[in-house]
């Protein structure tokens, strides 16, 4: 009795750990390295009703049509399950044939620089891409052994852009008798007339991205290509207290002085600023073109888009790109369906629905809006202007520009201190990059 | 039935005075059989606990970027890098204010809440009201840290918040950045953290308050004890474990906080809120840099083991004295 009793515990416990190690282990199959062209495994993170969403839907359609015994699985992923497991998940086997990933030094490039995509030079010669993809778009799909980008192999492909400009609530412009700005001085003076009649006139968000990209606006303003390559592709040292950075960080000092951007922005959140936008609180939002299908729905005054007012550099970039994870089955797959999603067919979609295209063609857009904000983007695409956005460079700068203009806002640094502030994490950040 | 247990309980009362070699084997041989019992929570530890811990320490010895990326040696760099690192040292600052928020306050906040809700309001108004009360206070517990996160933003929002609007509806014109100026945002985030925190002690008192025999408090009111008295010289001492387990359970709650940080305020601004565990998470995963992340939860969970002992320490020499008291 007691002996029979022992052995069903042993294997009671036994039973346990093999479940546990079932939990814990790989899944067996699908081995990395493995061929299996009968199917075709997609992970990406936009909803299927935002632009990306319905010309991949299109694209999907076009790649099983030409390839009827390919079955094709779409797994719907999030952006921060992404982000936050990538360097994880793909180390395993269980990884798709071509998944969305962020661009940049600190996403794609930390991926290519840990060997997990697989290098796509040869496709993108063979298949044209590079002649589609010139410029400031390419920049951000090649990346250098230590993941740097801007030269080396390709490692992923763009589909559509992005990039900052200013929305502007059209009603209150003509209420109080303004006109768009075309320089910076002008803008200043439009800023100005605003604070006058008692409207702070900069929608705001110190706790995420959007101060920063004012702030790099700025930078752009008064810098060019030059301090761009320095600071984002290392060209040569940045000195931070250079005559472009300090006369922005000194500008946007002076706005959030003047009042121009409300004191009590610091812990706001990109929604909040969007939300105020969108409500007539603030008459003016400088951010991305990300925010433009939100807009076009939510905001009820007559509104629109320019570009930063005298700029010929904007902050943006080539949008998210198309990868092919190391461990993929099917690396040729792969490579006819991001093929198939820079086709025109595809590309005019995303333009039609506000997803400004990278091969794309402006002239077919219907909606008023739309076209005018994909005629400013083509109109930055012609200058090869895209100056890619400030957290770049190195990994975990994001944190670091929120935090050291969040001082900025609540007056604690002066521009000089947060010039420092930006400097030492940058030179620490770039050093750890280059030792690899 | 009744007849059989009496007269097998007979002998083994009458044998225990001698020490019988037998009993001994016997034990020795049931200890061994319980063995396999152990395997399924060795092995849980093993995977769960052991493994990335050693794991861990491991990585801290290098400086890594993670993934596929090559491992490189560099022995106790990253540790040496944290002794001068401002932030890892803020982070550990705001640690004790964790520690009072989470500990401290909703310690003797529910020690006292407890005791009225036990002895006043349930017995002047009925089981049913402090029962309702005591299930309001643990409601904060139950919510989602995330769902929590995004109320107390509604709330303590600088432009659109609750707070802030009432505020400047009774005149105050540029009232507080509560979650935006680094001089109020670790205070916010302490009130909020000690709004989650009270129910569980509120909750594990109450239930250590019925254990308590009602005759310590009848004999000490007939001898003129007041509310006071009786709550210092019977509530306290007679509940003192569970006490030393809220301690122990919210201090390493406390140490390890990440949740609230990172729905609130990530860490800022300015770095004012950052907390170890946090900072470990940003060096980890936004600037890939597994050894440093490493070395950080590593120092972490150093101090959580060596806290842990210290306040186990505690209840041990308070439990001993007791017995040596009676």
């Amino acid at each position: 009795m007691k002996h029979e009793r022992t052995m069903t515990a042993v294997a009671a416990a036994l039973a346990g750990a093999l479940a546990l190690a079932g939990c814990t282990g790989q899944t067996g199959s699908g081995g990395g390295g493995d061929t299996d062209d009968s199917t075709l495994t997609i992970w990406h993170y936009e909803n299927e009703d935002s632009a990306m969403g319905k010309a991949w839907a299109e694209a999907i359609k076009i790649f099983e049509e030409e390839n009827p015994d390919v079955t094709v699985e779409v797994e719907k992923q999030t952006f921060e399950q992404i982000q936050k497991n990538a360097k994880i998940v793909l180390t395993g086997d269980d990884v798709p044939d071509v998944m969305e990933f962020n661009k940049g030094n600190a996403t794609a490039g930390q991926l290519a620089a840990q060997g997990l995509l697989t290098p796509l030079t040869d496709a993108a010669t063979e298949r044209g891409w590079d002649e589609k993809l010139p410029g400031s778009l390419a920049t951000t799909a090649t990346y250098d052994e230590q993941g740097l980008m801007g030269s080396g192999e390709w490692y992923g492909v763009p589909n559509y852009g992005e990039f900052v400009g200013v929305y502007y609530n059209k009603d209150m412009f003509a209420e109080h008798g303004l006109e768009v700005p075309t320089s910076l001085d002008e803008f200043d003076d439009v800023l100005a007339a605003f604070k006058e009649e008692g409207i702070t006139p900069l929608a705001e968000a110190g706790a995420e991205y959007p101060l920063g990209q004012l702030w790099y606006e700025l930078v752009l303003a008064y810098g060019d290509r030059a301090l761009v390559d320095d600071y984002q592709l290392f060209a040569n040292d940045v000195d931070f207290h250079n005559d472009a950075m300090t006369k922005a960080t000194e500008k946007l000092d002076e706005w959030i002085e003047k009042g121009y951007i409300a004191s009590d922005s610091a812990a706001l959140t990109a929604e909040d600023m969007g939300v105020s936008f969108i409500d007539g609180t603030y008459p003016l939002m400088v951010s991305g073109s990300w925010w433009f299908g939100r807009l076009a729905t939510e905001v009820e005054a007559d509104w629109g888009q320019f570009n930063f007012p005298g700029n010929t550099l904007h902050t943006g970039s080539s949008g998210n790109l198309w990868v092919v994870p190391a461990n993929a089955d099917s690396t040729s797959l792969a490579e006819e369906f991001i093929d198939v999603t820079l086709r025109p067919e595809v590309q005019n979609i995303l333009a039609a629905e506000g997803g400004l295209p990278v091969a794309g063609d402006a002239s077919v857009i219907e909606d008023e809006r739309t076209r005018e904000l994909t005629e400013n983007f083509q109109a930055i695409l012609d200058e090869d202007g895209l100056a890619f956005y400030p957290d770049w460079p190195v990994a975990g700068y994001y944190d670091v520009l929120v935090s050291e203009l969040q001082s900025l806002v609540n007056r604690s640094k002066t521009p000089d201190e947060v010039l420092d502030g930006l400097q030492s994490s940058y030179d620490e950040g770039k050093a750890d990059l280059l030792d690899g | 039935m009744a007849d059989s247990t009496l007269t097998e309980e007979r002998p083994r009362t009458a044998g225990r005075p001698r020490p019988v070699q037998g009993t001994r084997r016997r034990r020795r041989a049931s200890w061994v059989g319980y063995l396999p019992y152990l395997l399924p929570g060795g092995i849980a530890f093993l995977v769960v606990i052991g493994y990335p811990l050693v794991t861990n320490v491991y990585f801290s010895l290098f400086k890594w970027r993670g993934g596929m990326a090559p491992l490189r040696w560099n022995g106790l760099g990253n540790y040496v890098d944290l002794m001068g690192d401002d932030k890892f040292w803020t982070s550990f600052a705001n640690s004790a204010a964790m520690i009072v928020a989470m500990v401290v306050v909703p310690t003797l906040l529910g020690l006292v809440l407890a005791a009225v809700l036990f002895d006043y309001l349930g017995r002047r108004f009925g089981e049913r009201v402090s029962s309702v009360l005591r299930a309001t206070y643990y409601l904060p517990q139950i919510l989602p840290v995330a769902v929590a996160g995004v109320l107390w933003n509604w709330i303590l929002n600088s432009q659109t918040g609750a707070l802030n609007v009432i505020l400047r509806g009774i005149g105050i014109e540029t009232p507080p950045n509560w979650l935006g100026d680094p001089s109020t945002a670790l205070p916010s985030v302490m009130l909020v953290l000690i709004w989650v925190q009270m129910g569980c002690p509120v909750v594990i008192f109450m239930a250590a308050l019925q254990r308590v025999d009602p005759e310590l408090y009848e004999a000490a009111e007939l001898d003129g004890a007041g509310w006071w008295d009786r709550f210092r010289a019977i509530t306290v001492p007679q509940i003192r474990p569970e006490i030393f387990v809220v301690t122990l359970t919210c201090t390493v709650a406390a140490l390890k906080v990440f949740g609230p940080i990172y729905v609130l305020t990530r860490g800022g601004p300015e770095s004012s809120t950052l907390v170890p565990s946090y900072y470990s998470y940003l060096s980890f995963f936004d600037k890939s840099q597994v050894g440093y992340g490493s070395a950080i939860a590593t120092v972490l969970t150093l101090v959580i083991v060596v806290v842990a002992v210290i306040i186990l320490g505690l209840q041990g020499r308070a439990e001993r004295r007791e017995r040596e008291g009676i």
